[in-house]
């Protein structure tokens, strides 16, 4: 093997580069548009070569998963049998709930959410880190109508928002991210809390805003508040109360919650093109 | 770099990038998927010496950044990093170092690569890269993008010394005719 010399240069290349890689974490941590063009632009290029190697490795993707996961499909499969049994036992109190759930729509005037436009769109990726498993990616972007912070949905509920959108591609990150937060209020009252991720696999947490003296009660819907602020419209169901915790000194209910939105096994999803009035695409994930 | 090794090296890490987005992103061992961008930074340092070992880090570091919702630039800035590390490791031991070293060497170095990721974004971008998860991603990610060292080694080579070794083939068969 043939090692080439080292010389001073190579120390001077890595100071350039070095720089470079700061400048770059700098301009984009700015939002710096030319940079979010550039990547979009590279990612554009690359696109058609990722389409032809999806098209070869899904098989293989595929196969490899209903391998791998067979034994947790085993228990998902014994699990959601469980959770059958006790959503057939609190059926009644669900009914009431969809009944609330109505009655709230009406009262703040969300009668036309159904006429919401959406768009469905194929997941192309899951999450292509290992540091960041909050992400996936779907088959549509800009022009198709996608913006970012727009609200996505499955099954359920809302498991996300937009992030990042590009032509002909988007990046969703989910709500179970510890760093997104959601305006959420239990069906019933008006009370908004912040409802935020807890982790791959965890329960969501509201944290913040509902008072302790809030009536609220275990199975009782999470939906999003629609306040002005937020950028999700609202009425759309989150989670499910699963334990409610008293904070006696700071006088609030922390409300662990499960989300009703499907998050595994996802071939599609429903992106909302619902952008508030005031919303800006500064890609906060508030 | 000559313009064939640009062009090669080009090549190599478009094919490592999308193998990692299209096949490995869903072929994981405990969640976890083999780095092989990093992988390829390490192979570089190993192959290139300092100088193209940074130069090729920093660009499969900035390949991949397009594809995270770290910003840009952080990977780029680790795997620059250790691409020069390896290159000055390689230039410190000797050439005809066994297989064996040279894997551990490149583990060693993929592992360190992971934690400056982390650590730079700690420090400088993400504050949410370290989980409970990070040691699983360490030990199984490594060994994981461990299984691939002897095929980024080989493509590292076809980038770096194909010329090379051509050259010397020619020169030891005029040897040997005389």
């Amino acid at each position: 093997m043939a090692v080439p010399q080292r010389s001073s240069g190579s120390r001077f290349t890595l100071a350039i580069l070095l720089l470079t890689s700061v400048t770059l974490i700098s301009l984009d941590a700015r939002g710096y548009e030319p940079l979010a063009n550039l990547r979009k632009a590279t990612t554009a290029i690359i696109q058609p070569f990722r389409n032809i190697a999806s098209t070869v490795f899904d098989p293989v993707a595929d196969a490899w998963e209903s391998l791998s996961e067979g034994d947790t499909l085993e228990k998902e499969n014994a699990l959601l049998r469980e959770q059958l049994s006790e959503l057939l036992e609190y059926r009644v109190t669900t009914e009431g709930a969809v009944e609330e759930l109505a009655a709230l729509r009406t009262q703040l005037d969300l009668e036309n959410l159904g006429g919401q436009e959406t768009i469905v769109a194929e997941i192309t990726a899951r999450s292509v880190s290992n540091f960041d498993p909050y992400i996936i990616e779907i088959g549509k972007g800009t022009q198709s109508g996608i913006r970012e912070g727009m609200a996505v949905v499955s099954v359920g509920g809302l498991i996300g928002r937009i992030e990042d959108p590009g032509l002909r591609s988007s990046r969703v990150r989910l709500i179970t991210d510890p760093n997104v937060n959601v305006g959420v209020l239990a069906v019933g009252t008006n009370e908004i809390g912040i409802l935020s991720g807890g982790g791959v696999g965890q329960p969501l947490k509201v944290s913040d805003g509902i008072p302790v003296s809030t009536d609220v009660e275990i199975g009782s819907i999470m939906v999003t508040s629609g306040s002005e602020r937020s950028p999700y419209p609202g009425g759309f169901a989150v989670g499910t109360i699963l334990e409610i915790i008293v904070d006696e000194i700071n006088l609030e209910k922390e409300l662990v919650v499960a989300p009703t939105g499907q998050l595994e096994n996802l071939e599609f999803v429903t992106v909302i093109l619902y952008q508030p009035a005031n919303s800006d695409s500064g890609g906060g994930r508030q | 770099m000559t313009f064939l090794r640009v062009v090669k090296a080009g090549v190599v890490l478009v094919i490592l990038l999308i193998l990692q987005l299209e096949l490995f992103a869903s072929i994981r061992f405990f969640g976890v998927m083999p780095e092989l961008m990093l992988g390829a930074a390490v192979a570089s340092g190993w192959h290139g010496g300092p100088n193209d070992g940074a130069i090729m880090g920093f660009a499969s570091g900035f390949l991949v950044d397009l594809y995270l919702a770290s910003p840009m630039g952080l990977s780029a800035l680790s795997y620059a990093l250790i691409g020069y590390l390896l290159g000055i490791i390689s230039e410190l031991i000797a050439e005809d170092v066994e297989r064996i070293v040279r894997t551990v060497i490149s583990l060693v170095g993929i592992v360190l690569g992971l934690i400056t990721f982390v650590l730079f974004g700690e420090l400088i971008a993400e504050p949410n890269l370290y989980n409970k998860n990070f040691g699983k991603i360490l030990v199984v990610g490594g060994l994981y993008t461990g299984l691939f060292i002897p095929v980024l080694h080989f493509l590292m080579e076809w980038v770096f010394h194909q010329s090379n070794y051509r050259n010397s083939q020619i020169a030891m068969a005029r040897v040997q005719r005389n």
